[in-house]
């Protein structure tokens, strides 16, 4: 009875290290390859009030309008008219939903046309000339 | 489950996510910490209230442990029925006792994988829930500072820290595990010498 329970106490032990190590060696691994990708970014200036995100890769398909409008600083009005959506009922709705809902054959369609508006919106954008004072007349 | 909950976050703000974090306090399988890191992003790009957020988070989840932790009370009697006089068990309840606070506390925000199950044996234990809040509020209050925090501060790079967070999260489970084995085998290696001993000491 003694060597039943001492064998079932080793075995024990023996699955509690061999499920340590396993996950150890999985989560390790995870996580350095997370650090790395992590490491490699900077974080934006702290406490940056009204940064506005730049970069279309970091756009989900979780992302409602009004939020992907706000944070590329962009008219609210601009994805639904590229979209071709009426506002009411969209706004809290997420990329995905609206693609389910208008279009139900191609997957990632709103996805890639919002990324598309922004970034057309971006370059004319950047194409403006920046504001000058008008030439000052040499007395 | 995370995209549809990080969507309604946005849409429905600090009421949501403070229920969210009470449901996953009773051990309901929600992703609380990456949804954590994601509210501190959505308040620093303006969609949720920092302060709000912070609060309502905390009571939510202190709300949720002392219900698990209620739970895990109750339950004592039908846990003490099937191991009563267990010398495993009482061992068990012993070492959890004098190191309850360290538990509680480190649960809450570095192994949360373990925070449901310390909040159960607590309650089955016996400490007084005074203590256990006492542990419980200050390890919630450093999981929201510490994960909305860096949520707050990489902004809408946030689902990197998230990426990084939840595997090394994993990690120190693993480092758990392992640690608790290696001691209990050690333990079990310490007490068959012993064993071996005093069967010689008769035979000399």
């Amino acid at each position: 009875m003694n060597k039943q329970i001492n064998l079932r106490q080793r075995n024990f032990v023996i699955g509690l290290i061999i499920i340590g190590l396993m996950i150890v060696g999985l989560f390790g691994l995870r996580t350095a390859r997370a650090f790395k990708k992590f490491h490699g970014h900077r974080p934006p200036p702290p406490f940056a009030a009204q940064h506005i995100e730049t970069d279309v890769e970091l756009i989900r398909d979780w992302m409602t309008l009004p939020y992907i409008s706000i944070t590329y600083g962009l008219p609210p009005d601009l994805l639904y008219e590229t979209l071709n959506i009426p506002p009411d009922g969209a706004e809290k709705k997420s990329l995905r939903q609206l693609n389910h809902e208008y279009y139900p054959n191609v997957s990632g369609t709103v996805l890639e046309k919002v990324k598309a508006a922004i970034l057309s919106y971006q370059s004319t954008l950047t194409a403006t000339p920046p504001a000058t004072s008008p030439p000052e007349s040499n007395p | 489950m995370s995209d549809y909950l990080l969507t309604q976050i946005i849409n429905y703000g600090a009421p949501l996510f403070g229920l969210i974090l009470f449901l996953a306090a009773l051990g309901i399988p929600l992703p609380a910490s990456i949804l954590l890191v994601a509210a501190g992003a959505f308040s620093q790009q303006g969609f949720l209230d920092w302060p709000s957020i912070a609060i309502v988070g905390l009571l939510g989840a202190v709300a949720g442990d002392a219900i698990s932790f209620g739970m895990g009370f109750y339950a004592r009697n039908w846990v003490s029925k099937h191991v009563e006089g267990s010398p495993a068990w009482r061992n068990a309840q012993q070492s959890f006792d004098s190191r309850a606070g360290l538990a509680i506390y480190l649960t809450r925000f570095l192994i949360t994988a373990l925070a449901v199950p310390t909040n159960l044996i607590a309650g089955g234990s016996g400490i007084k829930f005074r203590r256990f809040m006492a542990y419980d509020s200050l390890g919630e209050f450093t999981w929201i500072i510490l994960y909305g925090g860096l949520g707050y501060i990489f902004g809408s790079q946030w689902e990197l820290v998230s990426d990084f967070i939840s595997n090394f999260g994993g990690l120190i489970l693993g480092v758990a595990i392992l640690g608790v084995g290696s001691w209990l085998g050690l333990r079990r290696m310490r007490s068959v010498e012993n064993e071996d001993v005093n069967k010689k000491i008769p035979e000399t």
